[in-house]
């Protein structure tokens, strides 16, 4: 087997006339936590949807632990878990009852590895799914999903309308309970400071397309922030190389690049620039909402 | 077995520095000022990850940047201790970073209203105390 994974070449899926994947080549490697962000829209979700094999693509290809997702056997689809936001399940059975069905449909279930995430929330097994937390339902089907002993996990924003306790634990059992580190986690989330906890590689994805993949932090390496002072002159982004966005502050224009080089002063005829630091919650800012003039703050 | 020697350093998201810079940086100074003397033990990976709740991948990073700045040493099935300080920065470097941190400092100070001598003095008597601590730490 190669040493990826997942391995997707020119994939796409068109629904009617709207790309929602377009030409989508990545490679994973194993192991790891793999963080895809974008707005919504992006494709994240019709890409997983292939991966499990639920849709077939209009063109392109991808290979999941060797195999095709749409022919994949039963025992290799096993091994692919996937974790929503919508955290469904039986509203009538007990959580306990939920554990004994989904048992029987995995040969390699591990109860050790269930009850160690289980155990990182409060979950009765006596309860009906029904009677069950957002937090505890979402913490009884990682549990689940881990405990089928995974070799890739797939979570669609699971963390999505947390509290903070339920998120922390959802956030520690995914880190802590596979001690081996052996599984592959692909991690759609829409908040940052998740993703500065959890994630190994970042992946960056607009209108369909793979547009960024790197670490977090080469990734805030290739944007940078400048203030500018232009004297009341009308900036004009066309002559920055990289220019992402703009935002004009009091009598000063805040511009961010991407992979920046040059005499930026010199490129806009500015008096004065300085460099401001930039986090990864606005290099993903910048980068996502690219050629937008943002009006100025009312003041 | 030696003791593992807490460590009390916090990370905050949200900023420009990543996280493993963060931690970097904390145990740097947590050593610096004898908070860590030569010889303790750091945390495990997953000890300090599950502390501060993030990836122990982030922690490994930064353990091994302190390794390879000759801050902390590795032994063989004991952990990561915190090491003899010894120079492996080359004079070009080491000026940098001096010039670095006299920016960030004259930056932070500029406003007061100190004169130039009690800055002087007070600096001075920082780094009598961090030599002392040392010395008594190692």
């Amino acid at each position: 087997m190669s040493q990826f994974c997942i391995q997707t070449s020119a994939l796409t899926k068109q629904f009617g006339n709207k790309l929602a994947l377009n030409n989508f080549s990545i490679n994973l490697s194993q192991g790891g936590i793999h963080a895809i962000v974008g707005s919504n829209g992006a494709g994240k979700s019709t890409l997983f949807r292939l991966l499990l094999g639920m849709e077939t693509p209009t063109s392109g290809s991808s290979v999941i632990l060797g195999e095709d997702p749409q022919k994949m056997s039963p025992q290799t689809r096993g091994l692919v878990g996937y974790v929503n936001e919508e955290h469904t399940l039986p509203p009538w059975m007990k959580a306990g009852q939920v554990v004994q069905m989904q048992k029987h449909f995995y040969p390699d279930w591990q109860q050790h590895r269930y009850e160690e995430v289980v155990g990182y929330f409060d979950v009765d097994p006596q309860q009906k799914v029904s009677g069950l937390s957002r937090g505890e339902r979402a913490g009884l089907n990682l549990a689940i999903a881990m405990a089928q002993n995974p070799k890739i996990l797939i979570l669609d924003e699971p963390t999505l309308g947390l509290d903070v306790v339920s998120k922390q634990s959802f956030l520690e059992a995914l880190m802590f309970a596979d001690e081996s580190q052996q599984v592959t986690v692909i991690y759609c989330s829409h908040q940052m400071e998740e993703i500065e906890r959890v994630a190994d590689e970042l992946i960056v994805m607009e209108q369909g397309k793979l547009t960024h993949h790197s670490t977090p932090e080469a990734f805030v390496d290739r944007i940078s922030s400048w203030l500018v002072d232009i004297n009341g002159h009308k900036l004009d982004a066309d002559l920055i190389p990289g220019f992402l966005v703009s935002k004009k502050i009091d009598d000063q224009h805040q511009i961010t690049v991407i992979d920046h080089q040059g005499d930026l002063a010199a490129m806009i005829g500015a008096h004065e620039v300085q460099q401001v630091p930039v986090n990864l919650e606005q290099a993903i800012n910048s980068f996502l909402s690219k050629n937008h003039r943002r009006p100025a703050a009312r003041s | 077995m030696p003791k593992t020697h807490p460590i009390s350093i916090q990370i905050v998201t949200g900023d420009a520095r990543p996280i493993f810079r963060q931690i970097v940086d904390g145990i740097r100074m947590d050593i610096a000022c004898g908070n860590l003397p030569v010889g303790s033990k750091l945390p495990s990976v997953r000890g300090l990850a599950l502390q501060l709740v993030i990836n122990p991948n982030t922690v490994a990073k930064a353990y091994s940047e302190l390794t390879s700045q000759g801050l902390v040493e590795s032994r063989q099935g004991l952990g990561l201790f915190v090491a003899q300080p010894r120079q492996l920065l080359n004079q070009t470097e080491q000026d940098k970073q001096l010039n670095d941190a006299i920016e960030t400092f004259i930056n932070d100070i500029a406003y007061l209203d100190f004169e130039q001598d009690q800055v002087l003095h007070k600096v001075s008597q920082a780094i009598n105390r961090i030599t002392k601590k040392q010395a008594d730490g190692g």
